[in-house]
């Protein structure tokens, strides 16, 4: 893992999130270094995803303060952002690397490095032959490759995946695993969604559980093992989301 | 607006490339050409049946209780006398004549009867054109070719009209000005459905949330809109060319008038005016669709709402005769000044000159504002409404945000 730095390239403060009457997170603070793989946890539902727009400014907080790299979240903040939302989708009648090289140049890219760019990590994923196909005549799990070469086409600095793995078979998933350890080596600070324990033992330097829109646990991947007396993530999701799930299924 | 440029590309190419652009740009021209071409043959089969007909002969047979038609004539159509009525209906019955006129006594009470063989229904009238031609041709020949030009409606007129000490030409006059009244129809019944589908399309592909962290929505509007107008424009052209190379080559061909346009007037005020208003309610009518298209989770939702949109701004088309007539009535002013239904009065009005001062600054300005909301609530609606990928945003909620 890379060295994680003292500096601070995400601040959550105090945040509030409300839908109507429905509050979704209640009083949520947390940050995350810079080149750190910092895992976000939680059943369906608590507010992973909700946060995540917020901070990308997609969402307006109830309160609270957002901040990426010491400020509120903008495009045109220069900061080299490469987001994989978890509602996947991308322009389904045009050919993947048309579609590529748009969001490589809506990235800052010129056209000629975008192109380069793309058919590198299409080559790497072994989809170069589908360059010119158009995105809805490619398989789910294609799709998802193309996504996320658009999200890391630019060389992100921060890099947030939300459910990256979701589809993935495991030959993928571990493509993906293995992205994620690239960049951040290459000093990319990575925010991780997953319900995967696997995957978060492998990468996450940091993790944060939300529960009930405030932060359960929150700390390194060994300090939150300890205080719930050494038992495995695994074990530590079921103890805390179990009832919370079997309330859903009883709901549902 | 960082960006504008890549938007504006990759909108514009790859609209070019969809069949479906190109389907309806050449749809037109291609219509447009075949009833040309209909209209072509149609004129040459005229003509030729015309002709045949005047060169054919038939026998015929007239009974003039009138006493307005011209001996001479009557030889001169190869026609004969008869006082029996009845006989000679029984003969064209029969089939031994083909045609037989009976002329009433009092022509201003009674209808003249004409009784004549089936040659096809394209050929049988010419049994009326014959007996009007020898009633007309009678009674020209006892009053005088200048009596019969005004019976007939064959006068010509020549009017000069003058407005303020200045000889003014009411339709020629509203020519250059009611090109943006055409321009906006135009601009609309193309883009209006393609904006539409362009804003929808974000939200259909779940594109929405990558597109929203790498640009401004508001950007990417903008460079929407900008293609989807070159887009028109080039439509617009391959609609024009082959109506203007149709007129130019044939015009006479094609039995369509002459038309002088070196001495249209040009009143640059109206112009500018038209210009204006053409502008700012083409900015509101964008408002409206990306704030539709931005509220509705798919383009066919959507196309429900921009019907209603469709009514009110084209729904004052229904009212023309009254902007030309009472541009000063309640009701004509009411649609002038009502932000929606005021594109098509405002043109209209200034386009035939009877736009107050008062009614054009007040239209201008609430045109103006109405599109200043518009474009910033449907960006506001677009932000924040796109997210609801598989239902209606509520305002409410969009606006609480």
């Amino acid at each position: 893992m890379n060295a994680i730095q003292s500096k601070i390239v995400v601040k959550v403060s105090n945040f509030r999130m409300d839908f109507g009457k429905k509050t979704v997170i209640k009083d949520l603070s947390f940050d995350v270094k810079k080149g750190e793989v910092f895992g976000f946890l939680g059943s369906n539902g608590s507010g992973k995803t909700t946060t995540i727009r917020a901070l990308l400014g997609i969402y307006q907080p109830t309160a609270g303060d957002l901040l990426v790299g010491g400020k509120t979240f903008s495009v045109s903040s220069g900061l080299k952002l490469g987001y994989l939302p978890e509602e996947r989708g991308l322009y389904k009648k045009e050919s993947v690397i048309d579609v590529m090289i748009y969001f490589g140049q809506l990235k800052g890219l010129s056209k000629k490095d975008a192109r380069a760019s793309a058919e590198a990590f299409l080559t790497r994923v072994k989809l170069s032959d589908k360059a010119t196909t158009r995105i809805d005549k490619l398989s789910g799990g294609q799709q998802q490759k193309v996504q996320l070469g658009i999200t890391i086409m630019n060389n992100p600095e921060l890099l947030i995946l939300d459910e990256p793995t979701k589809g993935f078979d495991p030959v993928n998933r571990r493509l993906l695993m293995d992205i994620i350890e690239e960049h951040q080596r290459g000093g990319a600070t990575v925010i991780f969604v997953t319900h995967q324990m696997e995957e978060v033992e492998r990468l996450c330097d940091r993790i944060i559980l939300l529960k009930d829109g405030v932060s359960h646990a929150y700390g390194t991947v060994d300090e939150v093992k300890s205080a719930y007396g050494g038992m495995s993530l695994d074990d530590i999701f079921i103890k805390v989301y179990g009832d919370e799930n079997e309330r859903n299924e009883e709901e549902a | 607006m960082y960006n504008l440029g890549t938007v504006f590309r990759f909108e514009f190419v790859r609209t070019l490339k969809k069949k479906s652009f190109w389907i309806m740009a050449l749809a037109f021209p291609l219509i447009i050409g075949a009833v040309f071409g209909i209209i072509y043959f149609s004129n040459k089969a005229s003509t030729k049946a015309a002709e045949d007909t005047k060169n054919q002969k038939f026998s015929l047979v007239v009974t003039d209780d009138s006493g307005l038609l011209n001996k001479a004539l009557l030889a001169q159509f190869g026609a004969s006398e008869s006082t029996d009525k009845q006989t000679n209906i029984d003969k064209v019955t029969s089939g031994a004549l083909d045609a037989y006129f009976y002329y009433p006594k009092d022509l201003s009470k009674d209808t003249v009867q004409v009784y004549a063989k089936d040659v096809g229904i394209f050929n049988d009238g010419r049994y009326e054109g014959v007996a009007k031609a020898l009633l007309q041709q009678s009674v020209g020949l006892t009053v005088g070719a200048q009596k019969t030009a005004v019976l007939q409606d064959g006068v010509a007129f020549n009017s000069a009209t003058y407005r303020d000490g200045k000889q003014f030409d009411g339709i020629k006059e509203a020519i250059v000005p009611g090109i943006f009244l055409v321009l906006f129809y135009i601009l609309i019944a193309m883009f209006g459905n393609q904006m539409l589908v362009s804003t929808t399309e974000e939200k259909e592909n779940r594109v929405t949330e990558m597109i929203l962290t790498t640009i401004e929505a508001r950007t990417l509007i903008i460079g929407k809109i900008l293609s989807l107008i070159a887009l028109a424009f080039i439509q617009i052209v391959i609609i024009l060319v082959p109506i203007i190379l149709a007129y130019t080559l044939f015009h006479s061909q094609l039995a369509l008038p002459n038309l002088d346009l070196s001495n249209l007037p040009i009143d640059p005020l109206r112009i500018a005016i038209g210009a204006v208003i053409f502008i700012l309610s083409f900015l509101l009518f964008t408002g409206l669709l990306v704030a539709i298209g931005s509220i509705a989770p798919t383009a066919k939702e959507a196309g429900g709402f921009f019907g209603v949109v469709m009514i009110f701004i084209f729904g004052p088309l229904y009212a023309v005769s009254l902007f030309v007539s009472a541009p000063t009535s309640p009701f004509v002013v009411f649609l002038t000044l009502f932000p929606l239904t005021a594109p098509i009065p405002m043109m209209l009005r200034n386009a035939v000159g009877n736009l107050s001062t008062t009614d054009m600054l007040l239209g201008v300005s609430i045109l103006a504002i109405s599109s200043i909301i518009a474009l910033s609530i449907a960006i506001r609606i677009f932000r924040y409404g796109v997210l609801e990928y598989s239902r209606r945003m509520p305002l409410s909620a969009i606006f609480k945000k």
